[in-house]
C-alpha cells in the first residue's frame, strides 16, 4: 500500500489535533486529583464515548474484522451479550457503589469495601496487566504498518508512544478521555464508509448472505451444536462464559473502562456513562464486523479481491481496495487513532492505580498533594517506557507473550465473583475475598491444565476435549468464578464481617441510593430498557 | 472547561475540507474496487458533521 502526501497532510492533521487538546487542557490540572481522576468535572456525553474508545484499541477493531472473516455474524456477540448487558448492569446497578464510596480507583474500593490485602492483589495484578497489553497492542500496530506500509518497526512504536506520552503527560485522565472523544468519532468514520462500500460491492447483505456460508449470517441459529458454528462453542457456554463472566468480569471491574464513568460530573452522569454508551456500542458490529464479513463475500466474486491468509490483513486490505489516496490517509489515521485511546487508556488507569494504590498507599503514604501530582507525571513516563519496552521484548519472545496474556485471563476470570458479593452481600469479608480471588485463579489455572483445546491445554493431563479454545477459555471463565463465589461465601461465613456503620456507600442495602428528580430518559432504568430493547431486536434480526 | 465540541468541530471540518478539495482537485482518484467518488462523498459527511459541532460549541457560549 502506498501513501501519497495528501494522507501524511491529514495524518499530521491529527497529530497537531491530539497534542493540541492535551495543551489546552493541561491548564486544568492543579492537583493530583485534576490529573489522576479528573476531578469528577467530565460532562456525561464525553464519559459516555471515552467508555467505549477507550477499549476500542487496534487490536480490537483489526481483531473484530478479522472474527468477522472467521466466523461472521457470530462475531457481533462479543458486543451484543460480550458487552451490552453489563454495561447495564454497571450503570444501573454498580455505579452507585464505585461513585458513591468516593474511591479513586476500583482496587481502592476493595480496600474500602474489604481489606489491604485484596486492594493490593487487585492494583498489583492491574498495573502489571496493563503495561503489558499496551505493549502488546503496540507490538501488533508496529508489525502491521511495517507489513502494510513498509514503515520501520522502531519508527511506528516511538512515533506513537511519543505522542500518547506527550498528551497524557500534559493534561492527564482529562487529556486522555477527551482525545477518546476526538478518536471515536475518526474510527467510527473512518470505518463506517468501508463497510458500506464492501457491503454495498456485495450486494448488499442479501448480495453477501448469498454468498457466504449460511452459518456466518446467524448469530444465534447454530449455537444449538458446537460443530455446526465456527465458533466451536454451545449456547449454555456462550450465555454463561461470554455473556455473563467474561463479559460482567471486564465491563464491571475493569479499572480501564470503570475510570470513566468514576471521572463523570455527577453520581448520575457517571450511572449513565455506561448506558448511553451501550448506545453506539451496540452498533459498532456493522462498523468493525461487517467489512470483515463483506470481504469473504467479495473473495467470492470475480472482481479480483481475494481473502489474505492472514486475517488480521483483512481490514487493511479492504482499504487499499476501497478507499484512494485522502480517505485511505483518514481510514489509516483511523486505525492509529483506535491504538492511541487504547494506549492512552491503559496509561491513564495505570497511573492511577500506582500512583494512589501502590505508591501512596505502600511505599510513601502521606506525603504533600505536589508530590503525587509529580509521582503521577513520572508514571505516565515510565508507564509508555515499560509499553515501549514489553513491545520490543514481544518481538522476540513471542511465546512469552502468550503465555503472559493465558496468566491474565486466569487472574480476570473470578474477579466478578468478588465484586458481586462484595456489592451485594454485605456479610462477605475480606479474607472470603482474598481466598476466593486465588481459588479463582487456580481453578481457572487447573481447568487449563486439564482440558486441551486446538492441541493447548493439559499440561496436566488430558480429562477433556473441547471443540475451540474459545470453547475452552468460556469454561475455564466460568470455573473461575464458580470457584471464587463459593470459596468467597464459604470463607466469609467463617470470618468476622466489617460492621455495618463501615459500610455505608459500599454495599446495597446499607446505602441509601438518592432518589433523582431528572427528566424520565435520563433515569438509569429507563435507558437501560430501550436499550436492552433495540439489543433483542438487533437479536432477533440477526438471529 | 474548554468545550470538546470546538476542537472536535476544528478537526473534522478541516479533514472534510481536505477531502471535497482534493476530490476536486483529483477528479479521476478512485479506488481499485468502486467506482464512487469516496473523498467526496466521506468528505462532505465529515465537513457537515464538523460545522454543526462547530455551531453547538459556537452557540453554548
Amino acid at each position: 500500500m502506498k501513501l501519497a502526501s495528501i494522507d501524511y497532510l491529514l495524518l499530521a492533521l491529527y497529530f497537531v489535533f491530539v497534542l493540541g487538546i492535551g495543551w489546552l487542557v493541561r491548564r486544568r490540572v492543579v492537583t493530583s486529583e485534576d490529573f489522576l481522576t479528573s476531578h469528577r468535572s467530565v460532562p456525561v456525553w464525553i464519559t459516555s464515548l471515552a467508555f467505549i474508545a477507550a477499549n476500542l484499541g487496534a487490536q480490537e477493531v483489526i481483531g473484530m474484522c478479522a472474527s468477522g472473516a472467521k466466523y461472521g455474524i457470530m462475531t457481533s456477540h462479543f458486543y451484543w451479550i460480550g458487552a451490552v448487558p453489563a454495561m447495564l448492569f454497571v450503570g444501573v446497578f454498580m455505579m452507585p457503589f464505585y461513585y458513591g464510596s468516593r474511591a479513586r480507583s476500583v482496587p481502592e474500593y476493595l480496600k474500602l469495601r474489604f481489606d489491604e490485602k485484596t486492594r493490593a492483589l487487585n492494583a498489583i495484578t492491574f498495573a502489571v496487566m496493563t503495561v503489558f497489553s499496551s505493549g502488546i497492542s503496540m507490538y501488533a500496530l508496529g508489525l502491521l504498518f511495517q507489513l502494510v506500509l513498509g514503515w520501520s518497526f522502531t519508527a511506528s512504536v516511538l512515533l506513537s508512544a511519543a505522542i500518547v506520552l506527550v498528551y497524557t503527560f500534559l493534561g492527564g485522565l482529562t487529556s486522555a478521555i477527551y482525545n477518546e472523544v476526538l478518536q471515536f468519532f475518526l474510527i467510527v468514520l473512518g470505518f463506517a464508509p468501508l463497510a458500506i462500500l464492501a457491503t454495498t460491492k456485495a450486494g448488499g447483505w442479501s448480495g453477501v448472505a448469498a454468498r457466504i456460508p449460511e452459518v456466518m449470517t446467524h448469530s444465534w441459529k447454530h449455537v444449538g451444536n458446537p460443530s455446526q458454528n465456527p465458533m466451536g462453542v454451545e449456547a449454555f457456554s456462550l450465555i454463561a462464559g461470554l455473556g455473563f463472566v467474561l463479559s460482567f468480569g471486564y465491563w464491571c471491574t475493569d479499572f480501564l473502562v470503570v475510570q470513566r464513568a468514576m471521572a463523570a460530573d455527577s453520581m448520575s452522569a457517571a450511572r449513565r456513562t455506561p448506558l448511553v454508551a451501550a448506545f453506539p456500542k451496540m452498533f459498532m458490529p456493522f462498523v468493525v464486523i461487517l467489512p470483515g464479513i463483506a470481504a469473504v463475500a467479495l473473495s467470492k466474486m470475480a472482481v479480483g479481491y481475494e481473502l489474505p491468509q492472514n486475517y488480521n490483513l483483512v481490514l487493511t486490505t479492504l482499504m487499499a481496495q476501497f478507499y484512494p489516496s485522502g480517505m485511505l490517509g483518514v481510514g489509516l489515521t483511523a486505525l492509529m487513532a483506535s491504538f492511541m485511546s487504547g494506549m492512552a487508556g491503559n496509561v491513564s488507569a495505570f497511573n492511577t492505580v500506582w500512583t494512589y494504590d501502590i505508591y501512596q498507599s505502600y511505599i510513601h503514604p502521606r506525603a504533600a498533594d505536589q508530590h503525587y501530582l509529580l509521582v503521577g507525571r513520572i508514571t505516565t513516563v515510565v508507564g509508555v517506557l515499560l509499553s515501549v519496552l514489553t513491545a520490543y521484548l514481544a518481538t522476540s519472545f513471542n511465546n512469552i507473550m502468550d503465555m503472559l496474556q493465558l496468566v491474565f485471563s486466569f487472574v480476570n476470570a473470578p474477579l466478578f465473583a468478588t465484586f458481586l458479593l462484595g456489592m451485594f452481600w454485605k456479610r462477605a469479608t475480606g479474607h472470603g475475598a482474598f481466598t476466593g480471588l486465588l481459588a479463582g485463579t487456580t481453578g481457572a489455572a487447573l481447568t487449563h491444565g486439564l482440558t486441551v483445546a486446538e492441541g493447548k491445554g493439559g499440561w496436566i493431563a488430558n480429562l477433556h476435549q473441547f471443540p475451540s479454545t474459545m470453547a475452552q477459555n468460556f469454561w475455564l471463565a466460568i470455573v473461575a468464578w464458580t470457584m471464587c463465589f463459593v470459596v468467597t461465601i464459604v470463607v466469609s461465613l467463617a470470618t468476622r464481617p466489617k460492621a455495618e456503620s463501615e459500610l455505608h456507600n459500599l454495599v446495597y442495602g446499607v446505602t441509601d441510593i438518592p432518589h433523582e428528580e431528572v427528566a424520565w430518559w435520563r433515569r438509569p432504568a429507563p435507558l437501560a430498557i430501550i436499550v436492552a430493547v433495540l439489543l433483542i431486536g438487533l437479536n432477533i434480526i440477526f438471529w | 472547561m474548554e468545550d470538546l465540541r470546538g476542537p472536535i468541530g476544528l478537526f473534522f471540518l478541516l479533514t472534510g475540507l481536505i477531502l471535497v478539495v482534493a476530490s476536486f482537485a483529483m477528479p479521476g482518484a478512485r479506488a481499485p474496487l468502486t467506482d464512487a467518488n469516496v473523498n467526496l462523498y466521506c468528505g462532505l459527511p465529515m465537513l457537515v458533521f464538523g460545522s454543526v459541532m462547530l455551531w453547538l460549541a459556537r452557540r453554548a457560549t
